[in-house]
């Protein structure tokens, strides 16, 4: 039992190192440096000696290995360095940007989920008729849809006729206004839940019209098993596994799309502290947020091994 | 059986419906959900505060917001005049080398202590030291000397005689603060000018908060406080604006001003900047390093149709200076509209009748219009045989690839000036900084602009300016288009509020705005 764990938590965090290297090196790569994206083209205007003392300020002269070891180094120790741009602490910034990315997150799959496996399940008890059209219809419109369409078109929608955008209000804590928060996070989740709900009605649909042709569905049936006990036990409870797959690897594409969202619906998540540190070249933020994306997928998928041992019992004995 | 399904299908639907009329105010939709702070006068933009140290800010945004905490010497107005701010008058003496200023008394800073002349001179020495990296240091860079003249009087000594010091001492990277703050090393954690706002408080990437201040010189501020919030997309800020969360967004593209209702009050100035194609006149194997080349391309442009394509028509054709007492009319001394048979004329000149390729590089992370300014001119330049192939680049790889002038032409958005010298003289004067960007280097350019800077009568500016304006567009320098109008989108209760060319002073109106 502990040898399996010790080799998945190896695997994690080789993972994850080679996440820092690559987003490392990929970041060096790219033109221009946090001196140029601070000042544009006035950096022209600098005389050698205040571009110097510029440099300095920004860290910009040290080697490439130099800057990978001690944030290496500091990262060890728990220091996640200190924003180029606004000088203030990254754990300063990501603590603040984090539990909104989190909050949205967990909503955009409770909806995601409900949606998704809502759907597809009616969808496969009533295979080709009206209830099933309707679900497939939402799948491809939540698949070929992008969510900054649908963010545009709901805040416009919402504004002009309702009058109504509470996240442009400043973002407001779950604890301090839960109401307020409710609100604010709400229309954001729910669009990233189409594109998360259609793979998952996808997935369940297909799963659960398998299980129905299976011979233990069939017999369960027939020995005239109640419709709500052998929709939960024998359907639901055996396309879990499949659900739980799909609902992991759709995570990932969750944080993918939140960072357009936060940006469309105002919310001061992670993924727009990501987008903003990026255009203003800021390394030591972009690094960590990357590092806490890649762990927070690993983490889940991680999560989500270790839940087919409860799901399915017959995993337990692999 | 059909009756229990109506009924089921009756249920969700009332629990959606109940669910969305909860979710948006209570049953009601609402305007403002509860949380929203009335007496707070909220701007969004789709930039952030990025610094709070006025002597280093670039960002259009940070020197509207600082602009409304710190006050320079003297400013420009919204009609591009000189006028006093915190210095009430100035006198130029020893032949032009000494500008003697005198300053406002009874100014305080936030923290209380009285404006003096030892923290104006404090102020401009730490503009001009090298280890702050004042962006403007070089406006003001034939100062050799400031001195203290009295409490409220300061003194200016020059190298050599240039007027453009006092256009220097405009920009908010030239603001006063507290001798103390510079001393204890407190102004970049926490702004403290003699504006009409105080700072408040500063969440990067998120608001800029300000709060009214109780002692300001120029007379009783209305509004309470003003936030800057970042909302990232125009569309959103719209959005916003119709939602009544926010009193004012900051707009810069035409088709989400022309999808506002009506109800919103929309206030424009043109901006005090230019859009130009700017040619590299010293790049190997290039077409442009050829005058009649370049001349045909300022022929075959046509500025009222970009305007139209790119910026559905919220701007006006340019020549070098947009704005202000030497503005340059015609906008071309050569070809002021488009006139093709001048251009086909000046390719045969050059000896290419069929035309020539160049490359031109745009980015629409720096300006949102580049790309369709782009497209548009390059089919004009289509109609006399000139390719133009349009490399469309990030913001920093455009940056870095300007700076080190490793382009044929770039789509460029550049900061304007009333004062031609203090536009051009960083590019096409004799110790320019921006000469490897400017691509252009010529002793007449260089001359003329000496000349004018040593003008001191307005007949002899004005004649001096048209001789630069006329000098650049004859010699097709660069091609200049336009200036664009810049949005301020406000709620319908916003009185009193307009609009400034003057980036610093952007906001400055919010002094005397009020919430009906």
């Amino acid at each position: 039992m502990l040898l399996p764990l010790v080799r998945r938590l190896a695997s994690m965090l080789t993972t994850l190192f080679g996440v820092l290297v690559v987003v490392f090196v990929i970041l060096r790569l790219l033109p221009g440096n946090a001196v140029t994206a601070s000042l544009g083209v006035n950096a022209g205007l600098l005389s050698r000696a205040q571009l110097q003392a510029i440099d300095k300020f920004y860290g910009v002269g040290e080697s490439i290995p130099q800057q990978f070891f001690s944030w290496l180094w500091s990262m060890l120790h728990g220091n996640l360095g200190v924003s180029l741009s606004s000088r203030e602490p990254v754990s300063t910034l990501v603590g603040s940007a984090l539990p909104v990315t989190l909050e949205l997150a967990v909503m955009s799959m409770i909806l995601g989920i409900l949606i998704g496996v809502g759907f597809g399940m009616i969808g496969a008890l009533h295979p080709d008729r009206w209830q099933d059209d309707v679900g497939q219809g939402l799948a491809v419109f939540g698949l070929s849809v992008p969510s900054f369409v649908i963010g545009t078109v709901l805040i416009t929608y919402l504004a002009s006729i309702f009058h109504y955008f509470p996240s442009s209000l400043g973002f407001v804590g779950l604890f301090t206004n839960p109401w307020l928060n409710l609100q604010q996070v709400f229309f954001p989740a729910l669009t990233l839940s189409f594109g998360i709900g259609a793979a998952i009605m996808r997935t369940t649909r297909a799963a659960v019209l398998e299980i129905k042709n299976l011979n233990f569905s069939r017999t369960a049936r027939g020995k005239g098993m109640s419709q709500i006990a052998y929709v939960w036990r024998h359907l639901f409870l055996n396309a879990l596994v499949a659900i739980t797959t799909m609902s992991g690897i759709q995570f990932g594409y969750l944080l993918g799309g939140a960072v357009i969202v936060e940006d469309i619906f105002v919310l001061p998540g992670i993924g727009r502290l990501l987008i903003t540190s990026i255009t203003d070249r800021d390394f030591p933020v972009v690094q960590s947020v990357t590092l806490i994306f890649a762990a927070g997928f690993i983490v889940v998928n991680t999560l989500i091994d270790i839940s087919y041992t409860i799901i399915d019992p017959r995993t337990r004995s692999r | 059986m059909k009756h229990w399904r109506r009924s089921k299908i009756a249920t969700v639907l009332a629990t959606v419906s109940g669910l969305a009329a909860a979710l948006t105010g209570g049953g009601v939709f609402s305007a403002a959900p509860s949380g929203a702070s009335t007496k707070t006068f909220v701007i969004a933009d789709t930039s952030s505060v990025q610094k709070i140290d006025p002597d280093i800010v670039t960002n259009f945004l940070d020197f509207e917001a600082l602009g409304l905490i710190y006050q320079p010497l003297v400013q420009m107005s919204p009609q591009l005049v000189i006028k006093p701010d915190l210095a009430t008058k100035w006198t130029w003496t020893h032949n032009g080398l000494v500008l003697n200023l005198q300053l406002r008394h009874g100014v305080r800073f936030d923290n209380g202590t009285l404006f003096t002349s030892r923290d104006a001179v404090a102020s401009l020495k730490r503009a001009v030291a090298a280890k702050t990296a004042d962006p403007s240091a070089s406006f003001i860079g034939s100062v050799k000397s400031f001195v203290e003249n009295g409490p409220y009087a300061i003194r200016l000594t020059l190298s050599h005689r240039d007027a453009s010091v006092l256009e220097g001492l405009t920009t908010l990277n030239m603001a006063m603060m507290p001798a103390s703050a510079i001393a204890n090393g407190s102004i970049a954690k926490h702004p403290d000018g003699t504006g009409p706002f105080e700072f408040s408080a500063w969440s990067p990437g998120n608001s800029f908060t300000m709060v009214a201040n109780p002692h300001y010189w120029g007379g009783k501020v209305k509004l309470p406080s003003v936030k800057i919030i970042t909302i990232a997309s125009e569309q959103s800020i719209a959005a916003a604006l119709e939602a009544g969360t926010i009193q004012m967004g900051d707009l810069t593209q035409p088709t989400v001003v022309s999808s506002l209702p009506k109800s919103i009050k929309i206030s424009k100035a043109l901006s005090l900047s230019y859009r130009v194609l700017q040619m590299q006149d010293n790049q190997p194997n290039s077409p442009l390093d050829n005058v009649n080349n370049r001349l045909a391309i300022e022929c075959a442009t046509n500025r009222k149709q970009i305007i139209a394509d790119a910026l559905s028509g919220q701007g006006q054709p340019s020549g070098p200076v947009p704005l202000g007492p030497f503005a340059s009319r015609p906008v071309s001394a050569i070809c002021p509209t488009q006139n093709l048979a001048k251009a086909k004329a000046y390719l045969a000149a050059a000896g290419n009748p069929n035309g020539f390729s160049f490359t031109a590089m745009t980015s629409d992370a720096l300006d949102s219009t580049s790309a369709a300014q782009a497209t548009t001119l390059q089919a004009q330049l289509a109609q006399v045989g000139i390719t133009m192939t349009i490399n469309n680049l990030d913001s920093n790889s455009y940056i870095q690839d300007w700076l080190a002038g490793k382009f044929q032409a770039a789509f460029a958005e550049n900061g304007a000036d009333p004062n031609p010298y203090v536009m051009y003289d960083r590019y096409f004067g004799a110790g320019a900084d921006l000469k490897v960007p400017a691509g252009y280097v010529n002793p007449t350019i260089q001359k003329l602009l000496a000349a004018g800077d040593l003008a001191t009568t307005l007949g002899a500016q004005k004649a001096a300016w048209a001789r630069v304006s006329n000098f650049l567009t004859s010699h097709a320098v660069w091609d200049w288009l336009f200036d664009a109008y810049n949005f301020e989108a406000m709620a319908p209760n916003v009185k009193g509020f307009t609009a400034s060319p003057v980036t610093s002073g952007a906001f400055a109106a919010l002094a005397t705005t009020h919430l009906s």
